[in-house]
């Protein structure tokens, strides 16, 4: 039987509330897909869609983006601006004919790993099905 | 009617009084029938100045160039330039206020209305005249523009052959101008969005075959990027050297320069230089169109562009180009942003 | 050889060569550009110019020159990666687009013959489309040395004569092809060469535009190294690469390291087009840019073509197909820059 497909997700995390979310989810022992490789960045709000666009350039299958909820971003607002920008990127990837499941966004505070480990479990199960990205996939 | 002469006339006097260091305008190119950008530094030049249908380019980009320039010289001349202007081109002027690339006083903005015309494609005036040569070209009454050829003059409905960028334009007068040229008469009954909405339409498979295709005509001479007032960064995610790059720049510092695009035209290539272009316009591209007129593989992208312009305003009820004091699209919020995408 | 064929047999021709890889002018939306074909009676020659010239598909815009790997022993293993050489035919290729790339040959042969250009050329055979009207209202070949029917470079040359071609084999190549089909080709009458005279003739009153005392351009411009007339002339230019990217004769490339993988080290050397008119063009890692703004880089355009070049190889850089005129986004015109480098020599 063939290998069942594992999609490899790039997860932006911010430093001060998601990425402490993963470490939570790592430090208690709970069970997520291993599919993620994790980028800690300062804030959601210092996430360039270049790096977005980037992530899927170098092959990733997914991309998640996430930041503090509105309201606890570090920064004060850094999260509204990424918010803003993130919405715009969504749109346009959608707009080219990228499947809209392979880029996500979401709210994790560094108490939620509980929260943290079930968007990575949905995020494995919607890639799944829809197999590898080829479509923005640097292939030289 | 924007009176030529009056605005010769005024061109005059700023240069003659030496208000201006010199006047960027459009003048009738010595070699067929388009007009190329003119810059006139005498009064005696002036007679050059025209007003036309053919008047396609966005000049504000030359303000890219000036100030450039500008930080180069020891002791700048501090008058402003001249700059005319259409409808688009004032909005990207006034995006350029509003980024603060440009300060006001540095330019004397004479504003030219499109009324209820604007600047023709050259493609669509090549096929409604089957190839027949155009000596001249002029607006009319009635919304027509009157095109003389070998065989006399003839009237064409401006709809006709009008850029596309015209027909879906919602402000075709200058928003912002020290002088203004002709009446502030809006077009009525224009949807803005309407070429894209036939598009957005289709599938996403149907969409992702038409922007592969597209894209992949694309040989990456930039000039999309290079005709653009918006395009001003000192350096481009595309290009493959750091103009940051001084003599004290150590070896390690070059060599870990990112590598964000490779030069080679291919698919992911493409894309990733076509999408943070068009990102990096959302909320300043003020559909002047010049990049997809002046692409040599007519890719259209004006459609990439306006999608954005439309989640813009959908999303955020943000249009670009019309007030200088407001923050622009990607540097503020609202509390009441959608977030509805979010997990 | 001169041999006359048919339009209704042309396709038969063409069916004939289905062992070659064939280009041909195809159109997509407005614009003709040379593409494979699939079917024979899918060419057209009935085409204004394409908007790239053939140039690509001898000297395409990305070529992989070798492939790296490091090893096990983390020794880096080399590999070249010369393109294929399968038999080629390119259908209707315009004798300045032709002229062209005996040009290129010029550059990409000397002490060090380019594999990557040769392999491609010498396994390409150009069949020439005579021009009996101009394809550009900007074409200016007559002052460049070429013509609309110049055989310069072709294998194969075709004229239009209505309802027939009037073919004539210019090469060896040329001539294995005719012989594929040899039974679809007919002797010409001495009719047939007078209406090819004549056609040529009056092909050639049909080219508008031209470049005045064009001998006397490569030694002005040799004194005008420092002129004002760049800046002047650049006011306008948008440092865009249209130009030079659609210019059949411009050859000038970068090399860059693809690397797929950093460890193990993995990639393939590339080399792409460039062109002097990309602000980075001669960007020295120092951060100095000899060539620092507009002027200068217009300058190196109109040197290279009209000066270097000929110095070096007795030829103009440039066979008048007016693509950079007609599509420059801004106006910029070869010819009236030319003519002001005239006037300001006398």
């Amino acid at each position: 039987m063939a290998e069942e497909f594992e999609p490899k997700i790039v997860a932006f995390l911010c430093k001060w509330c998601s990425s402490a979310g993963s470490d939570l989810a790592g430090v208690s022992r709970m069970e997520y897909p291993s599919n993620v490789v994790p980028i800690t960045v300062m804030c959601s709000g210092s996430i360039s869609p270049l790096y977005i666009f980037s992530a899927f350039n170098r092959g990733a299958d997914g991309v998640l983006v996430s930041g503090c909820h509105p309201g606890d971003c570090h920064y004060i607002k850094g999260n509204f601006y990424a918010r803003r920008r993130i919405a715009l990127v969504k749109k346009l990837l959608d707009y080219i004919g990228l499947e809209p499941q392979r880029f996500q966004m979401s709210w994790v505070s560094a108490a939620e790993g509980k929260k943290y480990t079930q968007i990575i479990k949905d995020f494995v199960k919607e890639l799944k099905p829809l197999g590898p990205q080829t479509k923005l996939r640097r292939n030289l | 009617m924007v009176n030529l002469d009056n605005l010769k006339k005024e061109a005059n006097r700023i240069l003659k009084e030496e208000k201006v260091k010199y006047i960027i305008g459009y003048k009738k190119s010595s070699n067929g029938l388009f007009t190329v950008p003119a810059f006139i530094k005498n009064p005696e030049e002036v007679e050059k100045l025209t007003w036309d249908p053919t008047c396609v380019y966005n000049l504000t980009r030359f303000l890219v160039d000036e100030k450039r320039k500008k930080a180069k010289e020891k002791e700048p001349d501090e008058r402003p330039v001249g700059l005319i202007v259409k409808g688009c081109d004032s909005r990207a002027l006034v995006v350029l206020l509003q980024e603060k690339f440009i300060n006001r006083d540095d330019v004397y903005i004479l504003g030219v209305s499109c009324e209820e015309t604007g600047v023709l494609d050259e493609k669509k005036l090549a096929k409604t005249l089957k190839g027949k040569k155009v000596k001249n070209i002029e607006f009319g009454k009635n919304d027509n523009f009157v095109v003389t050829t070998k065989d006399g003059k003839t009237e064409i409905p401006a709809k006709e052959i009008l850029a596309e960028r015209c027909l879906e334009c919602n402000a075709n007068f200058p928003v912002i101008s020290d002088i203004l040229f002709g009446e502030k008469v809006k077009r009525k009954s224009d949807n803005p969005f309407e070429s894209l909405e036939k598009f957005e339409s289709l599938s996403k498979e149907e969409r992702w075959t038409f922007w592969k295709e597209q894209l992949d005509k694309c040989i990456r001479c930039y000039a999309c990027r290079s005709v653009c007032p918006m395009c001003y960064c000192d350096e481009c995610v595309a290009d493959t050297i750091n103009f940051a790059v001084i003599a004290e720049t150590t070896a390690e510092e070059k060599a870990q320069k990112i590598k964000w695009v490779e030069k080679s035209p291919v698919t992911s290539e493409n894309f990733v230089y076509h999408l943070v272009r068009a990102i990096h316009l959302a909320g300043r591209c003020i559909d002047c169109g010049e990049c997809e007129r002046a692409c040599p593989l007519d890719i259209p992208l004006r459609l990439l562009n306006k999608k954005l312009e439309k989640e813009a305003k959908e999303l955020f009820g943000y249009e670009a180009g019309f007030d200088a004091d407001v923050p622009s699209l990607v540097s503020s919020f609202k509390d009441e942003d959608p977030e509805d995408f979010i997990r | 050889m001169e041999k006359i064929l048919t339009k209704k047999s042309f396709p038969l021709w063409v069916k004939e060569l289905v062992s070659y890889k064939i280009y041909a002018p195809q159109k997509n939306g407005d614009l003709w550009n040379f593409e494979t074909i699939k079917k024979p009676e899918s060419i057209n020659l009935d085409f204004p110019n394409t908007v790239l010239p053939p140039k690509n598909i001898i000297f395409p815009q990305r070529e992989v020159l070798l492939e790296f790997e490091s090893s096990n022993e983390n020794k880096l293993q080399v590999k070249e990666t010369l393109p294929d050489d399968d038999p080629t035919i390119i259908f209707g290729v315009r004798p300045c687009d032709a002229k062209a790339l005996t040009l290129t040959d010029k550059v990409f042969s000397g002490d060090f013959k380019d594999p990557y250009y040769w392999k491609r050329r010498n396994s390409t055979v150009l069949i020439g489309l005579a021009c009996n009207i101009p394809p550009s209202p900007n074409c200016f070949c007559l002052s460049v040395g070429g013509s609309p029917h110049s055989k310069e470079g072709l294998d194969i040359l075709m004229t239009d004569l209505g309802d027939k071609y009037f073919v004539e084999s210019l090469s060896e190549k040329g001539s294995t092809l005719i012989n594929l089909a040899k039974p679809l080709f007919q002797q010409p009458k001495a009719a047939d060469k007078k209406a090819v005279e004549k056609t040529q003739a009056e092909a050639e009153k049909k080219i508008t535009r031209q470049i005045k005392d064009i001998k006397k351009i490569p030694s002005i411009l040799k004194n005008m190294f420092d002129s004002p007339l760049w800046d002047e002339e650049s006011l306008s230019c948008l440092r865009c690469g249209i130009c030079t990217y659609l210019c059949p004769t411009c050859h000038c490339f970068d090399i860059n390291d693809e690397v797929a993988s950093s460890s193990p080290v993995k990639g393939k050397r590339v080399r792409t087009w460039d062109t002097c008119q990309f602000p980075d063009f001669t960007m020295h890692s120092s951060g100095h840019n000899p060539r620092p703004d507009r002027a200068s880089r217009l300058r190196q355009r109109i040197f290279h073509k009209f000066q270097y070049f000929v110095e070096r190889y007795q030829n103009y850089l440039c066979t008048g197909c007016g693509r950079c005129i007609s599509k420059c986004p801004v106006g910029i015109d070869i010819i009236e820059v030319l003519d002001k480098v005239r006037d300001y020599g006398s």
